[in-house]
């Protein structure tokens, strides 16, 4: 056994911060962590321990943000806000507008139906978080608007405009695609008001998966959203919670039709599952997905054309919270992967927060300006190939929630997704919503219903 | 018997050409190749002649009178293949065999794959050119999509 780091960590059951150490055995890499009231744990939370340690050379120079609401931080990740120690600027904000949903899915963590409170801002309250966004995040900002389902409002589109009026760049909307699957109407107004893109709930291409994920088939649903947002014109990012349990042996047919399914589908974005709300019986390893596991059932799923070594870590928050591929889609609808671990760790990581945030719109800018000569439609040329890269391309990306059990302030303090809170915070995202064994909140609740 | 001119690069096309990773020197080098084995294409006007010099294809584009003046110096990375088409003709002659140059569609093959992109062509020796818009445009981001693939 090898001791590989220090941090803090929770306890499952008291939600106290206690000391945590990260330990090698067996090539995979181990949260261990004990609280002298409630025992010891120790769970897996990598594969592959020489990989583990190789991620940190592509660690960022990291940049704080300029502005956190809690000046004198005692206990991370108890004083949470984001606070002087809190080691990295938000890429991501996510604005919940409702905790009311249209579908009452097994595996959710964030409704109304299982929490016992109501969470349904009115716009003013909703400006004031988005405030919070102008406040103290630097453009360009990039806000989701989650839930809760947060078509279910009616007034969606106005909260879209406002937030653009307010200087709010990009918008995406979380959903699970059910209103945007049969109101066309409401679709096109969304996209009138200036929505980017969805955020889009997809779990697989089969119903057996989402009669399990989500209580009734939804295939044909999510089939039916996607050919509206071609038609209306907005970006769909397939967002799939990946359990072993369920789907991790679909990963590579989901990225088959995702392939098939571009330019309205820009990506799929893998969650490996996380164990938030109530658990009696605590998860085991087996119940989890390690990003490396995630990335080689990729790799075998889809007969190595897409490969483990084709994912990097975006470097934005905490190198083992995500990694990321980018890939042309090809006339055959095979992928040609642009990013692979090959290229080494960046040389230049300072400011890879605003890097992340524009690296990806500059290189297709970059493409479009050198794409000025005749024009041709020849097949089999390579303008083509680079007409093909501008528009047929394909994010493949994870990141790996953490909850009570695997969570870590290593990650935590470097943390780039931020909820904004009702009253003014920045808090990572997984933080929010990790629960105690039993589904006391550590912030979630307070946040939301003030108790 | 060759005369040996002088080489003239303007500051201007001086830092062109280095600001594309290229060398003065390269450059020099097929001209001086080219003038010698008057393996170049012209247009009445001016020449282009290529070479490859380790992995590249470096181009001159330039002009002769009391002197040889460099127009420009670029390069691509693709290998040229065999020509694909020939379309219709060219203000280009080959100085070569002094056949009349045609445009056309060459293969270029890079790291494994090989597309077409249009070219002016001499179908009777094979040959074929890339003019500078394609090779510092299409091509060049097609060889930087590739290279970051790498595996
Ligand atoms: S996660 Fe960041 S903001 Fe929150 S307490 Fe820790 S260091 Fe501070
Ligand atoms: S939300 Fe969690 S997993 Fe994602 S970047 Fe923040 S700490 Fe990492
Ligand atoms: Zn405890």
């Amino acid at each position: 056994m090898e001791k590989i780091g220090e941090t803090s960590a929770l306890c499952p059951v008291c939600l106290k911060t206690i000391k945590a150490t990260k330990v090698a055995e067996n090539d995979k890499v181990y949260i261990v962590k004990e609280c002298p009231e409630h025992g010891k744990w120790k769970v897996q939370i990598w594969s592959g321990s020489e990989h583990y340690k190789y991620l940190y050379e592509f660690a960022a120079v990291q940049k704080p943000p300029q502005k956190f609401a809690v000046k004198e931080m005692k206990d991370c990740p108890q004083d949470c806000g984001l606070c002087n120690e809190h080691k990295q600027q938000t890429c991501l904000n996510v604005v919940e507008v409702t905790n009311l949903c249209n579908m009452n899915c097994p595996i959710c963590f964030a409704t109304a139906n299982g929490c016992g409170y109501k969470y349904h801002p009115s716009l003013d309250e909703i400006k004031k978080m988005f405030q919070t966004v102008v406040d103290n995040v630097k453009s360009p900002r990039v806000v989701q608007l989650s839930g809760g389902e947060p078509t279910i409002r009616d007034d969606l589109p106005e909260i879209i405009k406002m937030a653009k009026d307010m200087g709010i760049e990009h918008i995406e909307v979380n959903t699970n695609a059910l209103r945007i699957s049969e109101d066309m109407e409401y679709l096109k107004a969304l996209a009138d008001a200036g929505m980017d893109s969805f955020y889009f709930q997809f779990d697989g291409i089969d119903d057996n998966i989402y009669l399990q994920t989500r209580g009734r088939p939804m295939f044909d649903v999510k089939k039916k959203a996607i050919e509206n947002c071609g038609i209306v014109g907005v970006g769909v990012t397939l967002v799939v919670t990946v359990s072993p349990n369920i789907n991790l042996d679909h990963v590579g047919k989901i990225i088959e039709f995702a392939g098939l399914n571009v330019p309205t589908v820009k990506g799929v974005h893998f969650q490996p599952i996380t164990y938030f709300g109530r658990y009696p019986i605590e998860p085991t390893d087996k119940d989890r997905v390690t990003l490396p596991d995630l990335a080689n059932a990729i790799e075998k799923q889809t007969m190595g054309m897409l490969k483990a070594d084709n994912f990097l870590p975006t470097s934005c928050s905490n190198v083992h919270c995500d990694m990321k591929s980018l890939s042309i889609v090809m006339e055959d609808g095979s992928l040609f992967p642009l990013t692979t671990m090959a290229l080494g760790p960046p040389v230049k990581t300072d400011d890879i927060a605003d890097k992340t945030r524009t690296e990806v719109s500059k290189f297709w800018r970059f493409i479009e300006e050198t794409m000025d000569g005749p024009s041709g439609s020849e097949d089999k040329t390579w303008r083509s190939f680079i007409s093909r890269a501008k528009t047929h391309y394909l994010t493949v990306s994870a990141m790996a929630f953490q909850d009570v059990w695997t969570g870590e302030v290593e990650r935590w303090e470097r943390c780039c997704i931020h909820m904004v809170t009702p009253d003014g915070k920045l808090i990572p995202f997984c933080l929010f919503n990790c629960t105690a064994a039993d589904g006391r909140t550590i912030y979630r609740r307070k946040a939301f219903c003030g108790n | 018997m060759v005369i040996k001119m002088d080489i003239v690069f303007s500051d201007e096309v001086k830092k062109a050409i280095e600001g594309k990773g290229l060398k003065v020197d390269d450059i020099k080098k097929v001209i001086e190749g080219a003038e010698a084995s008057n393996d170049k294409i012209t247009n009445g006007s001016k020449f282009i002649a290529k070479k490859v010099l380790g992995d590249v294809t470096v181009y001159a584009d330039y002009s002769v009178g009391g002197s040889i003046t460099v127009n420009s110096g670029y390069a691509h990375k693709m290998k040229l293949q065999d020509i694909v088409m020939d379309t219709a003709d060219s203000e280009w002659t080959y100085v070569k065999n002094g056949k009349k140059i045609r445009k056309g569609h060459t293969n270029l093959s890079f790291m494994g794959a090989t597309r077409s992109a249009p070219s002016l062509v001499d179908p009777a020796s094979g040959e074929s050119w890339l003019e500078e818009y394609l090779a510092a445009k299409t091509i060049a981001v097609a060889e930087m999509l590739f290279s970051q693939k790498r595996a």
